[in-house]
Order: structure tokens, then sequence, then C-alpha cells
């Protein structure tokens, strides 16, 4: 697969993929209704994708300005198979996107950035307003 | 009658300072429509966007626990598999602050459980429920509960004053929960 492109909803996060590129992005909110539902072919698709050994640098690109508990679990889960494949070389970057003055945000990129031992983190401040 | 009745509903209301409230089955879609219309009423009232994503998140996380934990669940299919659960959800203002009140029922035989997960959120100071938080986003969800405790966390988290519960005995098998949270 190619890329993995998933428009925003409301609830359901812009989900775009660009595996040929290892360029990453998930942009809106998330609080859906079913979450195994919705992150269910995000997780086979990232597997799959991190399954191939030959793959070069990945760029991460998380700017959601919302998520709820249940996607919080979701979300750790890729971090966790970003960092698995970090650990076993491969370079991956993870720019945690925030709006400025979103403490909460903020505070919540410190805490899925605590064990990350081998995946690059970094915080990126965002005009009020959301993503251009 | 019909209007004295339900004028004097509607003032009870008004005294607790409650702007938005609902009382009956609930479902996703309402937590979706009501978090917008909540969300617009917060915008044109000029609160920044972290403050409204806040309220919004405690919103999602009480209403969620409605919808997942009600004791009162109706359930069936109509064109397509329908679950509602019944509950209450009360948003309000009160000293310059947001409050949200929800309440639903639920098994005698787990209030106990909930119980004792509220008071040690209770305890907890900031640093103590962000240290609770990071402990929890890496533990797989225990049995029965499908990710109740992040969830209670999340709004003790965004909570501005300690959470407020109340139980009240409905009968042997049953009693009515509320969680207050101000924002």
């Amino acid at each position: 697969m190619d890329c993995l492109t998933i428009p925003a909803t409301g609830r359901t996060p812009g989900v775009s993929f660009d595996f040929a590129n290892g360029h990453l992005r998930m942009t809106g909110e998330s609080y859906p209704d079913d979450v195994a539902a919705f992150f269910g072919p995000v997780f086979e698709a990232l597997r799959s994708f991190l399954d191939d050994p030959d793959g070069g640098p990945i760029r991460f690109d998380m700017e959601l300005l919302y998520f709820n508990s249940s996607s919080a679990k979701a979300l750790m889960n890729i971090f966790q198979m970003l960092e698995t494949v970090a650990k076993g070389g491969r370079s991956v970057t993870l720019t945690w996107c925030v709006e400025e003055n979103d403490e909460s945000m903020r505070e919540l990129g410190e805490d899925f950035a605590e064990d990350l031992r081998h995946v690059v983190f970094q915080m990126r401040e965002m005009p009020a307003g959301g993503p251009p | 009658m019909l209007a004295q009745q339900y004028a004097s509903i509607k003032r009870d209301l008004d005294d607790k300072g409650i702007v938005f409230s609902f009382s009956g089955y609930l479902s996703e879609g309402i937590l979706y429509s009501l978090g917008e219309a909540l969300r617009e009423k917060m915008a044109l009232e000029a609160a920044d966007g972290p403050t409204i994503r806040r309220v919004f998140s405690v919103f999602v996380e009480q209403m969620q626990n409605i919808i997942r934990y009600s004791a009162e669940k109706m359930s069936g299919t109509a064109g397509r598999a329908v679950e509602l659960s019944a509950g209450m959800v009360t948003i309000g203002m009160e000293r310059g602050k947001v409050f949200i009140v929800c309440g639903n029922t639920v098994r005698n035989s787990e209030v106990p459980r909930l119980k004792e997960r509220l008071d040690h959120l209770k305890s907890l100071d900031r640093d103590g429920i962000k240290t609770y938080y990071r402990e929890q986003l890496r533990e797989e969800p225990d049995d029965g509960s499908r990710g109740a405790t992040l969830g209670l966390i999340e709004i003790a988290r965004r909570a501005s004053d300690p959470i407020d519960y109340d139980f009240n005995a409905m009968d042997a098998d049953r009693s009515f929960f509320c969680l207050k949270v101000s924002v």
C-alpha cells in the first residue's frame, strides 16, 4: 500500500499516511463512537508498512486538536509500534503539534513522550485557530 | 396547570444555573449534537480554544460513561443495531465556572468499586493525577471497565475543583449515581 487517506469527520481524525515518502499525519479531532472500528484499519495499514525491513526514515506529525481517553489508548499503541521500529534502527521523528496556550495538549504530549527512547520527539507550536 | 408545572421545572433548572439539560435515553448521536451546541455557545461567549476543549473533554468522558455503564439500557434492532442508555446530563455556570453534572443508574454491586476509584482520584493532587494518568495510559483495561479508569482520570485532570460525587439508593439492586465536575 502506497498510502492511507481517511478524510476527517466531525469526530474522527483525518489520516494521511504517505507510506512512499515515510510521511504520516493525523489531524482534526478524535472521539469516535466506535474506537476499535476506526483505528482497526489504521493499525493494520501501519503495521504492514512498519514490517517492511527496507523502510526508510519516518516522520509522524500529530496535529490533533482534541482526543478522548479511548483514542489516547489507540495513540499509545501507534507510538509503541513506532518505538519498536526505532529501536530496531529505523529513524523515526514524532512531531507533537499544539496550539499556543493549550497547556492540556502540551502536557499530554509529555505523557506520551515519557517512554520514547528511540523515537525523536519534538513539540511544535501552532497558532491558535487550528492548523493552516 | 401544564405551563405552570413545566415553568416550575424550568425555574428549578434556571435557579441552579443550568443552561443545558437532557434526561432520558442517550446515544452517541446525542453526545455529538449536544457537544456541538455546548462548544458553539462557549465560542459565542468568547471562551478561548483550550478552555472550550477542557470543558468539552469532561463532557465527552461523562457522557461516554453513561452510555457505557448506565444500568438502564434498551437495545434491539431498528433497521440497525441500536443501544440506548438512560441517564441525565446538565451543564451550567456557577461562580464564573462551567459545571457538568451527570447522573445514571448503577447496580449496587458496582458501587464499592466505583467509590474506591473516585475516592482515590479525590485524594490525589495535580501531580498525583498526572502520574496516575501516565500509568493507566500504559495499562491494559481491566475486565469490564472498557477504559473507564483513564476516562475518570481525564475528568479529574481537567477539573478546576475536586470532583464531587454521590449515590442515592433506589432499591435493593440499584442506586442513582451523580458526578459533578467544575472546569
